[in-house]
């Protein structure tokens, strides 16, 4: 025990007791502790054990870099491991635990690591894992892999809810200390529309924890006031709990809000996390800095902590880091904690100060030990002393907590998210941000200026200038005079010290100490970017934030150069972790994407459709009847049943687009390879169009519906991209042409009733006469429906091969006029049928879709060689479509394909070779691109892409499927199995 | 088959509103839509605005395009006369039963809205009266500000219900 | 997770919204020639730095759009109607 609550002091409301639980024992804090200051205030130093050594590990900050107090929060589905205490608020009953220990976290069998950590320095994995090659699988990897990682993440769904937004300002103002501040009160007073964020419960930053005076008030009490003033302000949304991990092109910055990760219990319909996207027309990073460790031995102790972080701990939450102190600082902020810990009653044993020549005038009490260094901290898991070096002498001091402080380096992270690099700064002893940032400015602290005064003014005025280059005319906000307030202008670094015993840490989350970066450089390792994938500095859940600096500095000395040479690895978003939860938001399960239904969907299912996933659609595949227990038993019924009587299919998912204007027609003679100019008024034409590299692009039916008005159907798979491709056609590449586009894909409900009894039962609902002479095949005309309440249009096409027809009428009505053509189709035998059903009868027909327009074919290859137009001067496609190797002759043509044995089948996909040759890919002569059991063939049939295919007909050849070795003797045959002389079409 | 009762069957008629305080959800009446395609450059102000004295109303959609919209179905006649009325210089084209129409109404419907679309949609930005399409979620919907707290949200037929599911979820933590 | 492309009709629009398809090039006459159409169809530039390239605002006002981008920094220093060549109004 020894961190402790004070006896007052802090933003904590002491009346409001919280209980929580840490490893199972139960803990008490306030209301406004963090997990980690009410672990503290409790006495719980040891709060985790470290990645690789498993050393004891406390609390390093009070904030988003901590590297050790990991653990996870919560049970069940809400298990969130390696959740950062120093940033988790504390609830009633929030259950704690700590990581990477077994069988506890005080006694820990992986500590023997510490043991062997001679054995186990940077590269190990690499050097010792290498060989034998074939125990990697089987050994190595999977002992790796369970000593690797800290928390474990839950098998149990996540029971809450995440959500996405965006929001737009004038001025997004980031991180709402002293520079944020002042920034956004100058903002907001412009009426400006402002967003202020900031990743803690309050805002004020580093405000929190100081005990000098702003205008009288003391700073909390400032920070509150502004705070109070800003949420006053309808212009200005301010965002607490809200991280801003990225900026993006567009000046859009990423920025997740934890909305009821504080509470015990999260609100069902409000999401525990929401990611915001926003986007700024101008940014103000003021973000402060972090703090920098030192390097010394057993840095890592618990007790050791960084300066400002205990400063936070003693001020903000009223908990002081131990019973006897010292302070061991390279700057003046040590003196600021040294201040405040004499004024809490703390004892202060010494402050060692690196500098020997400071003028910093310490009027305390403690003693002040200048142009030394703290060489090595004792203890186990608890500090228990330090050793101090001077000018080549030792002396140790009995102390339980250390205040570290290594300098700052602003938190620039940001900035340098669109590809600037940081800049060093030998006058600062930091990485400062590029300059000339689009759309961002910097101030505060993070911008390298130092005390409270001059942070709020340069918040201000370069608000007051954003907002001016915007057009809003503000006076930077003033303030009242600030007191007692320690600036700590920036000093030199100190990369090495002197006289160091124990094992130094550098990045404390992965546990690389000093002399990693050393043999990384004697390797050949040392150039930051290989130094870091080598050591693994930097490459933990923190990314470096206390350790990447200071081992820049380090590899610099190694190296002999400045580290302006080393340079830094790339800073990437995220700034800090952000789950899954939260980026995938509430697009899952129901609402992972969208589902698009037919107006007939109901219709089908009352039917009894099994339906199938088609892009967004939901297509019926069968419609299963009682007492079938097969698919195929459906499907041959449904096709048997077309053929013979009739069947009723909906196509409503093909795509639909009506094209008016006075050039229509030679728009469409454009688009399709194939001649639309003379189509009459009246008529349906099936067109073919080409991509400009000459291969297929997609096929469809375009009936002629008045003189300036057409009625395109396109394939359901390629809906969405031909109104696409007609749009540029039409906008960029002849603007000239007066052609407009609308699609009405959900405008029709579209059926296709096919059969030779199609006819006789659409006539009992269709006014008009639709005989073979008023309307004939590829007819396309407006009909009047159910005794002129409905108008309807109505086409003679058919892709079954039957008499068939295809009926359009306004999506409401679909379901009412499906129902009443099979009500009207009953003594016809009419059925519903299925794409699959479809499907059969258009293979059995000859008729080719996407498995055949497959992205490499050209008209010619599929028998349409007559519809690429000669006459036409220019279409898509033209110029291109009889290059040398489009028109060659062992080019993959259209064929049909059968198994000599009925009784045997094949696969679609299976590749086609010459009776007797070897199953080669030389010899590979093309492959089967559709297939089907055809009910009226008796077997299985095909379509298939075979090298000469048309010359072919008739030759036995050999259907091989080389993943399942399967071997079909089949025969080359026309692709239209049934009524190839179309007479069924003209009946 | 004149003996037949036709019915209209609405997309949403499954889809219960919702009314709170914070929100309300409204499926409006599937009554005309008509897509107004124009010559290029034409000027087709009096003819919309024509348009808009009598029963409808107008939402622009893109240069040269507009809806006409209004909550009462169009006889057959007054369709085709309707459509009469933008010739020579336009063409209509029916949407009635190809777009559905959707009423979100509440102090919180920019808040609703903005956590499905990127468009800039506060009154400052967007005063009532104008029209954009963006996408909400992953379904690309046609929105026209109708009052300082009310949009009306226009998307294709088979996406209204995976639409209206999404608001639903969208406006959950203000219809309480 | 996030960019803007701007859209002289509807301004910034998250590039979601936005379909691309590649180089602005223009169309070579039907007789060309086969040489000038295979750059046209297969040959593309590549450069580091600002280009012109087609986007179709999908979800949004379906125009078609000339926007010039930069490769390196996706910076749009300009986007215009790809028929109506209307000048840019940036937001």
């Amino acid at each position: 025990m020894t961190s402790y609550r004070l006896q007052k002091g802090g933003l904590i409301d002491r009346q409001s007791p919280l209980g929580f639980r840490f490893d199972g024992k139960a803990l008490s804090g306030f209301s406004g502790d963090s997990l980690a200051s009410a672990l503290l205030a409790n006495g719980q130093r040891l709060v985790a054990r470290s990645f690789k050594y498993h050393r004891p590990r406390g609390i390093q900050t009070a904030g988003s870099a901590e590297p050790n107090a990991l653990m996870t929060i919560g049970t069940g589905g809400r298990t969130e491991p390696n959740t950062r205490a120093t940033m988790q608020e504390l609830y009633q009953g929030l259950e704690a635990q700590s990581q990477n220990r077994w069988p506890s976290l005080n006694v820990d069998i992986g500590a023997l690591n510490s043991l062997l950590s001679p054995f186990l320095g940077a590269g190990f994995y690499y050097k010792t894992f290498m060989w034998p090659g074939a125990l990697w699988e089987k050994l190595y990897e999977p002992f790796i892999r369970k000593a690797a990682g800290l928390g474990k993440a839950s098998y149990e769904a996540d029971p809450d809810v995440y959500e996405k937004c965006w929001a737009h300002c004038d001025l997004l103002v980031i991180g709402a200390g002293p520079a944020g501040l002042g920034a956004a009160l100058t903002a907001g007073r412009s009426g400006a529309r402002v967003i202020l964020v900031d990743e803690h419960a309050l805002a004020g930053g580093s405000l929190l924890a100081e005990t000098g005076s702003i205008g009288g008030a003391t700073a909390a009490e400032f920070a509150r006031q502004a705070i109070a003033e800003l949420e006053s302000l309808p212009n200005v949304e301010l965002l607490t709990r809200t991280t801003a991990f990225g900026w993006y092109d567009g000046n859009v910055f990423g920025a997740v809000q934890r909305v009821q990760k504080h509470v015990a219990e999260p609100k069902a319909n409000v999401p525990v996390e929401r990611l915001w996207r926003i986007a700024a027309k101008r940014a103000l990073l003021a973000t402060g800095t972090e703090e920098r460790p030192l390097v010394f031995g057993g840095n890592d102790i618990p007790g050791v902590m960084m300066a400002g972080a205990a400063r936070s701990y003693l001020n903000r939450y009223g908990v002081a880091f131990g019973k006897r102190a010292a302070v061991f600082t390279t700057n003046d902020s040590g003196y600021a904690l040294a201040r405040d810990l004499e004024a809490a009653d703390v004892e202060l044993a010494v402050i060692v100060d690196s500098r020997a020549d400071t003028a910093f005038v310490w009027s305390g009490k403690a003693r002040l030990i200048k142009g030394a260094f703290v060489s090595d901290a004792k203890g186990g898991k608890s500090l228990s002393g330090i050793t101090i070096w001077k000018d080549g002498k030792t002396e140790t001091l009995a102390v339980d907590a250390l205040a570290v402080s290594g300098g700052f380096s602003p938190i620039i992270h940001l900035a340098c998210h669109r590809g600037g690099r940081p800049v060093w700064s030998d006058t600062h002893s930091a990485f400062l941000a590029p300059e000339q940032l689009n759309g961002l400015s910097l101030a505060g602290a993070v911008n390298a200026t130092s005390g409270i005064a001059a942070c709020m003014a340069e918040g201000a005025a370069r608000a007051s200038a954003l907002l001016g280059e915007l057009g809003f005319k503000v006076e930077p906000a003033t303030f009242g005079a600030v007191e007692g307030d320690i600036a700590a202008p920036s000093a030199k670094a100190v990369w090495s010290i002197p006289g160091i015993k124990g094992k130094a840490f550098v990045d404390f989350q992965n546990d690389v100490h000093r002399k990693d970066l050393g043999l990384a450089v004697q390797e050949g390792y040392g150039h930051v970017e290989l130094a870091k994938r080598y050591t693994t500095n930097g490459m933990a859940t923190d990314q470096g934030k206390l350790s990447n600096v200071n081992a820049i500095g380090l590899l610099a000395e190694a190296r002999g150069v400045s580290p302006a040479e080393v340079g830094t690895t790339t800073f990437r978003p995220f700034y800090t972790p952000v789950s899954f939860g939260a980026l995938t938001g509430a697009y899952h399960g129901d609402h992972f994407q969208p589902v698009r239904k037919s107006p007939l969907h109901d219709w089908a299912a009352k039917n009894g459709a099994k339906f199938v996933e088609t892009g967004l659609w939901y297509r019926s595949s069968w419609f299963s009847r009682d007492g079938e227990t097969s698919w195929r038993e459906s499907v041959d019924r449904e096709v048997r049943n077309v053929r013979l009587n009739a069947g009723l299919c909906d196509v409503s998912m093909l795509g639909k687009i009506e094209i008016v204007g006075a050039d229509a027609g030679e728009f469409l003679n454009r688009v399709y390879s194939n001649g639309f100019a003379k189509l009459p008024v009246g008529k349906a034409r099936y067109g073919l169009m080409l991509r400009e590299d000459g291969i297929v692009y997609d096929d469809g039916t375009t009936s002629r519906i008045e003189e300036k008005r057409y009625f395109m159907t396109t394939t359901t798979a390629y809906a969405a991209g031909v109104m696409n491709h007609l749009e540029f056609c039409s906008q960029a590449l002849w603007p000239n042409l007066d052609v407009r586009l609308s699609s009405v894909t959900d405008q029709w409900a579209q059926m296709a009733i096919a059969g030779p009894k199609s006819r006789t039962i659409l006539q009992a609902i269709v006014d008009d006469d639709i005989s073979n002479e008023a309307i004939p095949f590829l007819a396309a005309q407006e009909v009047s429906l159910f005794g002129g309440q409905l108008r309807g249009r109505l086409f003679r096409i058919s892709f079954s091969g039957e008499l068939a027809y295809e009926l359009a009428v306004p999506a409401g009505y679909g379901e009412n006029v499906a129902d009443a053509l099979m009500e009207a189709g009953k003594r016809h035998g009419i059925c519903a049928y299925g794409v699959e059903a479809l499907s059969v009868l258009r293979i059995e027909k000859g008729h080719v879709t996407h498995n055949e327009l497959n992205g490499t074919v050209v008209p010619a290859d599929l028998g349409f060689g007559k519809m690429v137009s000669a006459a036409k001067p220019d279409f898509i496609g033209k110029a291109m479509v009889n290059r040398e190797g489009l028109i060659a002759e062992d080019r993959p043509q259209l064929v049909g394909v059968v198994p000599l044995d009925p009784a045997q089948a094949f696969r679609t996909g299976s590749h086609i070779l010459a009776k007797d040759a070897a199953a080669t890919l030389e010899n590979d002569q093309g492959y089967v691109t559709s297939s089907c059991y055809s009910p009226h063939i008796g077997s299985t049939i095909g379509l298939a892409l075979v090298k000469r295919g048309s010359t072919r007909h008739g030759e036995d050849v050999m259907i091989w499927n080389g993943l399942r070795n399967e071997y079909t003797p089949g025969r080359l045959c026309s692709p239209v199995f049934f009524d190839p002389a179309n007479e069924k079409l003209y009946v | 088959m004149s003996e037949y009762r036709l019915i209209h069957r609405t997309a949403l008629s499954d889809k219960q509103p919702v009314d709170a305080a914070g929100i309300s959800l409204t499926a409006l009446p599937e009554g005309h839509v008509i897509h107004v395609l124009a010559e290029q450059s034409a000027d087709m102000s009096a003819t919309l605005e024509g348009a808009a004295a009598q029963t409808h109303s107008v939402r622009y959609v893109a240069p040269g395009q507009w809806f006409i919209v209004g909550d009462e179905p169009l006889a057959d006649d007054a369709m085709a006369a309707l459509l009469t009325r933008l010739t020579p210089h336009a063409a209509g084209v029916d949407q009635s039963h190809g777009r559905v129409r959707i009423l979100a109404r509440g102090p919180m419907v920019e808040c609703v809205l903005a956590k499905g679309s990127g468009a800039d949609l506060a009154l400052s930005a967007f005063a009532v009266g104008r029209s954009t399409t963006t996408l909400i979620g992953h379904i690309a919907a046609h929105l026209t500000r109708v009052e300082d707290n009310a949009f009306e949200i226009m998307v294709l037929r088979g996406f209204a219900e995976s639409l209206w599911d999404d608001l639903m979820r969208m406006s959950a933590e203000f219809a309480e | 997770m996030a960019s803007l492309v701007s859209c002289p009709h509807c301004g910034s629009r998250p590039k979601e919204e936005f379909t691309v398809k590649g180089a602005a090039l223009k169309r070579p006459a039907p007789d060309a020639g086969q040489e000038r159409w295979m750059d046209y169809v297969y040959l593309r530039d590549n450069p580091r730095g600002a280009y012109d390239e087609y986007w179709h605002h999908t979800s949004g006002c379906r125009r078609w759009l000339v926007v010039t981008r930069d490769t390196a920094t996706h910076e749009i220093a300009a986007s215009r109607d790809a028929a109506l060549d209307v000048p840019e109004t940036r937001a």
